[in-house]
C-alpha cells in the first residue's frame, strides 16, 4: 500500500513568496538588490536623491520627495544605543525560535535614519538593557530557487540585525 | 446632488470566536442578522456591497471576493461591489466609502460587511500569516508582524515617559471585559479580576494574555443609506455619519512619526481632521468605541483623541472615566479585548454599537447619547481611522 500523503506533497523543494518571511533579493526580481549586495560586504546602506538630496529609508527606486530616479547609495551608522528592549517568548511565527529579543535603537542625532526596531542576535536572554550599545550584524537566511528563462538555479540570501557590543 | 446625507440604519453580527464555520458561512449569518434588524429591507433593496477582509485571500484562498459574497447573500449590486483591505480598519473604511458613494448620488443603500476567518485547519498559520500584516521586506524579518511586540515597546515607552503603572493597563481589560459580559455575540463573556490579569501568561512583557485582544473568527454587516431612503425604511431615530478621517504618515517602524512610541501624532492629526469635518470636538462626544487591540492602546487613545491630558490616560481609565457614568463611556459592547478582533469586522461592530447607543437601544446604554465616535488603528500602528456619528447631521 502506498504511503498516505499529508498536506501538499508537490511543494517539496518549491518556493512560495506567500510563506516567506525574507525578501526576494535576487536582481531578477528586485531593483534594490544592491542593498543586499552591500549587506554581503558588511555595509548598511540606503538611497539618497542626487537631485534634491533627500535620504529615504527603506531604499527606493524613486525619490519620494521629488520623484527623481537619479539616486545614489549612502552608508548608515552601524552602531546605536538601545532605547527599549522586549523579549518575546510566545506567539512567534514558525520561522523564529523563542526567546526573540528585539530593541528600539537610537542611531544618533547625526544619522539620516534616527531610530530602528531590530532583532537582537548573539545575545543571552535577560542581559540587554536600555542604554547598552549594539552593532549591525549580517547573517545568512534560507536560499530559494528562481526560474528565469530556461534556467533554474538556487540563490543565496542574507539579512541584518543588531548584536550587543562586547564590553 | 447637494445636501445628500448618509445614515447608518441597521446592523448585525454573527457569533465571534473560534468558529466551526467557513468565512462564507459566517458572511451569510452576518447578513441575516443585519437584515433581521430592519425587516422592511430585503436583499433586492440593496444596491451596493463593500466587503472588508484582509486575510480571506491568504487563509481561504479567495481573491475577488466581493462577487462571491454578493451571490451567496442574494445581492445583485448595481452601484458598487468591491473588497477593501485596510486590515483592522477595513470596516470603518467601508463605511467612509459608502458615505462618499451615497452623498455623491451614486448609491442609495449599501451593505458594508467585514470580518475574517483567522483559524486555519493547522494552527501554525494563524500566527504565521501575521508576517503579511507589516511592510514585508523591512519589518517582517524583524518580527514586527505579530503585533504584541510593537505594543510591548509602546507600553514600555508610555510607562517610562509618563509613569503609567502596570495596574492601569489591567484596568482597561477589566473595564472592557465587564462591558462584554452581557454581549453574547462577543468572543468572551468573562469577569476578570486584577489578580488574574497581573498573573496571566506573559505574551510580550509588560503585556500579558488579558492585555491582548484574541484572534477571532467573525463577520458583521451594516446598512448605510441615503437620508431619503432611511426615512422610507425605518421609524427609528436617524443616525448620521457626520464625518471622519483616515490617515497614514508612515509604514516602516523606523519612520515612526512620534517623539517616542507613546507619542501618537498621527492619531492627533486624524482626530483634528475628523472633528473639523464633523463640526464637533471631544467635549461633545457622549460615547466612543476605541481600538483596544491592547490595553495600552486605549490609554493612549483617550489622550490623543482629547478626552484627557497627554500622559494621564492610565489614571483616567483607572478612575472609571470610560465606564457608564464616566466622562466618556468607551467600548460599551466589550471592545476588541472582549469581543475579539476579526480585523475588518471590528469597525462594523463598533458602528453598530454607536448606532444603537444613539438610538437609545444599546445593552449598556449611555443615557441621552446624541454623538458618538469610532476609532481604529491598523497594522503596526501605521493608520488611524475615525468615524463620527450624530443624531443631527452636520449643518
Amino acid at each position: 500500500m502506498a504511503t498516505k500523503e499529508i498536506g501538499i506533497p508537490f511543494l517539496e523543494g518549491r518556493y512560495s513568496p506567500t510563506l516567506d518571511i525574507w525578501p526576494i533579493e535576487a536582481k531578477e526580481f528586485n531593483r534594490i538588490y544592491k542593498f543586499y549586495d552591500h549587506l554581503r560586504e558588511g555595509r548598511f546602506t540606503t538611497t539618497k536623491c542626487s537631485e534634491c538630496g533627500y535620504i529615504a529609508y527603506p531604499p527606493r527606486v524613486i525619490c519620494p520627495e521629488c520623484y527623481s530616479d537619479q539616486l545614489e547609495w549612502i552608508d548608515l551608522p552601524k552602531r546605536g544605543k538601545v532605547l527599549e528592549v522586549v523579549e518575546k517568548w510566545g506567539g512567534l511565527p514558525l520561522c523564529f525560535k523563542p526567546p526573540l529579543i528585539s530593541a528600539w535603537i537610537d542611531l544618533g542625532k547625526e544619522s539620516p535614519l534616527k531610530r530602528l526596531l531590530s532583532r537582537i542576535i548573539n545575545c543571552p536572554p535577560g542581559t540587554l538593557k536600555a542604554g547598552d550599545e549594539v552593532q549591525f550584524v549580517v547573517f545568512d537566511v534560507p536560499s530559494h530557487p528562481i526560474e528565469w528563462g530556461q534556467e533554474r538555479r538556487i540563490v543565496d540570501r542574507v539579512y541584518f540585525a543588531f548584536e550587543p557590543v562586547k564590553k | 446632488m447637494a445636501n445628500r446625507r448618509a445614515c447608518i440604519i441597521a446592523g448585525g453580527m454573527c457569533k465571534w470566536g473560534v468558529r466551526e464555520a467557513s468565512y462564507i458561512d459566517m458572511v451569510q449569518e452576518a447578513a441575516k442578522e443585519c437584515l433581521a434588524d430592519l425587516p422592511t429591507l430585503k436583499p433586492k433593496g440593496i444596491d451596493g456591497l463593500i466587503f472588508a477582509s484582509t486575510f480571506v485571500g491568504r487563509r481561504s484562498c479567495q481573491a475577488n471576493t466581493a462577487p462571491v459574497v454578493a451571490e451567496r447573500i442574494g445581492l445583485k449590486p448595481t452601484s458598487i461591489c468591491a473588497r477593501v483591505d485596510v486590515l483592522c480598519a477595513g470596516g470603518s473604511t467601508s463605511i467612509l466609502m459608502a458615505k462618499g458613494l451615497i452623498e455623491s448620488g451614486m448609491a442609495e443603500v449599501v451593505m458594508v460587511m467585514g470580518g475574517e476567518k483567522l483559524y486555519t485547519p493547522e494552527r501554525w498559520q494563524v500566527q504565521y500569516d501575521e508576517i503579511a500584516s507589516v511592510d514585508h521586506d523591512w519589518d517582517g524579518p524583524q518580527n514586527v508582524g505579530p503585533p504584541p511586540l510593537l505594543f510591548a515597546f509602546i507600553a514600555k515607552d508610555h510607562m517610562r515617559h509618563y509613569g503609567t503603572k502596570r495596574e492601569a493597563l489591567a484596568e482597561v481589560s477589566i473595564a472592557n471585559y465587564d462591558y462584554g459580559l452581557n454581549n453574547p455575540k462577543g468572543h468572551f463573556q468573562k469577569k476578570l479580576s486584577l489578580e488574574e490579569v497581573l498573573t496571566a501568561k506573559d505574551i510580550a512583557p509588560p503585556l500579558g494574555m488579558f492585555d491582548c485582544c484574541p484572534l477571532s473568527d467573525g463577520f458583521a454587516a451594516a446598512i448605510i443609506a441615503s437620508e431619503e431612503k432611511a426615512r422610507e425604511l425605518t421609524e427609528r431615530p436617524l443616525v448620521y455619519i457626520r464625518g471622519g478621517a483616515q490617515l497614514s504618515l508612515h509604514s516602516v517602524t523606523a519612520n515612526w512619526p512620534g517623539d517616542h512610541l507613546g507619542d501618537w501624532p498621527h492619531l492627533r492629526l486624524a482626530a483634528q481632521k475628523a472633528y473639523e469635518r464633523a463640526k464637533t470636538g471631544p467635549g461633545e462626544i457622549n460615547v466612543a468605541q476605541m481600538h483596544d487591540c491592547f490595553s495600552i492602546s486605549e490609554i493612549i487613545e483617550v489622550e490623543e483623541l482629547g478626552f484627557c491630558k497627554k500622559g494621564e490616560g492610565g489614571a483616567f481609565i483607572a478612575e472609571g472615566q470610560t465606564r457608564l457614568g464616566g466622562r466618556i463611556p468607551t467600548n460599551t459592547d466589550g471592545g476588541l479585548l472582549s469581543c475579539g478582533h476579526p480585523f475588518g469586522g471590528t469597525g462594523i461592530r463598533q458602528a453598530i454599537e454607536i448606532m444603537k447607543q444613539l438610538q437609545g437601544r444599546a445593552t449598556n446604554q449611555v443615557k441621552g447619547a446624541v454623538m458618538g465616535m469610532t476609532h481604529n488603528l491598523s497594522g503596526a500602528n501605521v493608520e488611524h481611522t475615525i468615524v463620527i456619528y450624530g443624531r443631527e447631521p452636520v449643518r
